[in-house]
């Protein structure tokens, strides 16, 4: 049985929003599922245009995009009972909703998706809450929430709805030694199998500043450099 | 004569540029509202258990919130217009026709106008800056992203809710109006008794008053809510572009409100009677 990857490049160009010039040219990339990418490169490389591009949320140019062997489009429209099968951790606070509350945010899109009331929604997505140490901010308004912990409440929001891959850009910008331990060892779990998620593995593509180290196995390593995306072989981490 | 020329040129290009920018705000505003029409038709019953508090809630915002200033709205038109022209028309024993006047004045023209302009003045603007600064840190991606149409969750809500307060504040100002007016004329001592005044306001209604009064309320409420979400989605804004956008939406919506307005006067003198 031939196995489709459950997201796949192939000549894919990002054009830069401000100018209209080349950002990224002819990405050839094959995600498979349970994969863990780490998307590396300079400030300004594009390493973000091209996770919200793989998100369908920013257009690109030539060449094909699939996730689950489906093409995303910008802007396409969704079919009745679409429920989305990627999680999105946007960098930088993760652009939580400022006029609902934390506990609102992490529901809205199962209330959404599921028709349930966001109370309803609320006591769905607890299990979440309690998982990532946010029962304490859960009435708090989301917009009066510390960026680090917002990030945090975004990753909530974003496995809410139980994805099967999850996009993270940059999740760790900026965090103390403490809260970015808490995220690479909450990033191990979901890629082994979370028990919220039944045990499935996760895939996982982020972007990051710094590939992170000490990790067995380490995560597959692209780097954006040029305009270009080169996929490294495998780094060896010392035993 | 070659200055006035030049002169004439470039007043020329500035019209025609202006005319171009105006063309083409409308084609997009048309645009935009298909789409949201589009997506209210396609979506009516889409996370109604998310979606209906949100209309509720543009509802109490738009609605029960600005009672008071409604109100007070609906009795200022009443003692203004209606206690001070009776007053007049008592003096030359013409008061038969202060039902007319009420009809055509307050009923038919301020009292829509009247309540436009305070939901656009209360509530629209904030909108503007709402969505606006929604849009300036990404909250719209962030909903694309977790697969919520934005329209859905964050115009139509806005739109039907808005549209529907018109069109209930307008009844409150006619009601508040009636009632200050006759409230001036007994303080006054005008010989008008609360029959034969709501009885002459009766009379002077006809039947197109009623569906052409909803209807102007709903084109008033969908048109300056469309206008707000508008200036505050259709396109990228930076943080210090939003106070702009608040100003257009005013002077687009007050225009909008007043090419209307024409329009359902030209209606009401077509039809006959």
């Amino acid at each position: 049985m031939k196995v489709i990857p459950v997201i796949q490049l192939d000549g894919v160009g990002i054009r830069r929003s401000d100018r209209n010039v080349p950002l990224i040219e002819d990405v050839h990339w094959t995600v498979m599922a349970c994969d863990w990418w780490e998307l590396t490169g300079a400030h300004g490389a594009g390493k973000s245009a091209l996770l919200l591009a793989l998100a369908g949320l920013v257009p690109t140019t030539g060449g094909t995009l699939t996730a689950f062997g489906e093409p995303v489009i910008l802007g396409a429209p969704k079919p009745s009972g679409w429920i989305p099968r990627m999680g999105l951790v946007f960098e930088g606070g993760g652009r939580l909703l400022r006029d609902l509350r934390v506990a609102e945010n992490i529901a809205l899109p199962l209330g959404y998706h599921h028709n349930c009331s966001l109370p309803e929604a609320v006591d769905r997505v607890w299990p979440w809450l309690e998982a990532l140490d946010l029962e304490r901010l859960a009435d708090a308004p989301a917009g009066r929430v510390g960026r680090v912990w917002a990030q945090r409440i975004a990753l909530a929001r974003a496995l809410s709805l139980g994805p099967e891959i999850l996009l993270l850009d940059n999740p760790t910008a900026g965090m103390d030694p403490a809260h970015s331990t808490w995220w690479q060892g909450f990033l191990v779990q979901l890629h082994k199998g979370h028990p919220l998620l039944q045990g499935r593995p996760m895939t996982l593509i982020e972007t990051t500043d710094a590939p992170r180290a000490g990790m067995q196995p380490p995560p597959r390593q692209a780097h954006l450099e040029n305009g270009r995306l080169l996929l490294l072989q495998p780094r060896t981490e010392p035993a | 004569m070659l200055q006035a020329g030049r002169d004439l040129q470039l007043l020329m290009e500035t019209l025609g540029l202006r005319a171009l920018s105006i063309l083409d705000t409308t084609r997009r505003l048309a645009a935009f509202t298909l789409i949201t029409m589009g997506v209210l038709a396609t979506r009516a019953g889409t996370a109604h258990r998310v979606i209906h508090p949100l209309v509720r809630n543009q509802l109490v915002q738009a609605g029960i919130l600005l009672l008071p200033i409604v109100a007070l709205v609906g009795m200022a038109l009443g003692f203004a217009i209606v206690g001070q022209t009776l007053s007049i028309l008592t003096q030359v024993g013409q008061t038969s026709l202060i039902g007319s006047l009420f009809v055509t004045v307050i009923f038919r023209e301020l009292a829509p106008l009247g309540a436009a302009l305070v939901v656009l003045a209360r509530v629209g603007t904030p909108t503007v800056v709402e969505l606006g600064t929604s849009r300036a840190l990404g909250e719209v991606e962030a909903l694309e992203a977790l697969g919520i149409d934005p329209v859905h969750y964050l115009v139509v809500p806005r739109v039907v809710g808005i549209t529907l307060a018109v069109v209930l504040l307008t009844v409150y100002i006619q009601l508040f109006a009636a009632l200050s007016g006759w409230v001036f004329c007994f303080a006054a001592n005008l010989p008008v008794g609360a029959g034969d005044y709501l009885g002459r306001i009766a009379g002077a209604l006809h039947w197109f008053d009623f569906p052409a009064l909803v209807l102007k309320t709903l084109a008033f409420g969908a048109c300056g809510s469309m206008i707000a979400c508008y200036q505050g989605l259709s396109r990228p804004l930076r943080l210090e572009e939003v106070p702009g956008a608040t100003t257009r939406t005013v002077a687009h919506s007050v225009v909008a409100f007043l090419l209307l307005d024409a329009l359902f006067l030209v209606i009401t003198l077509l039809l006959p009677g």
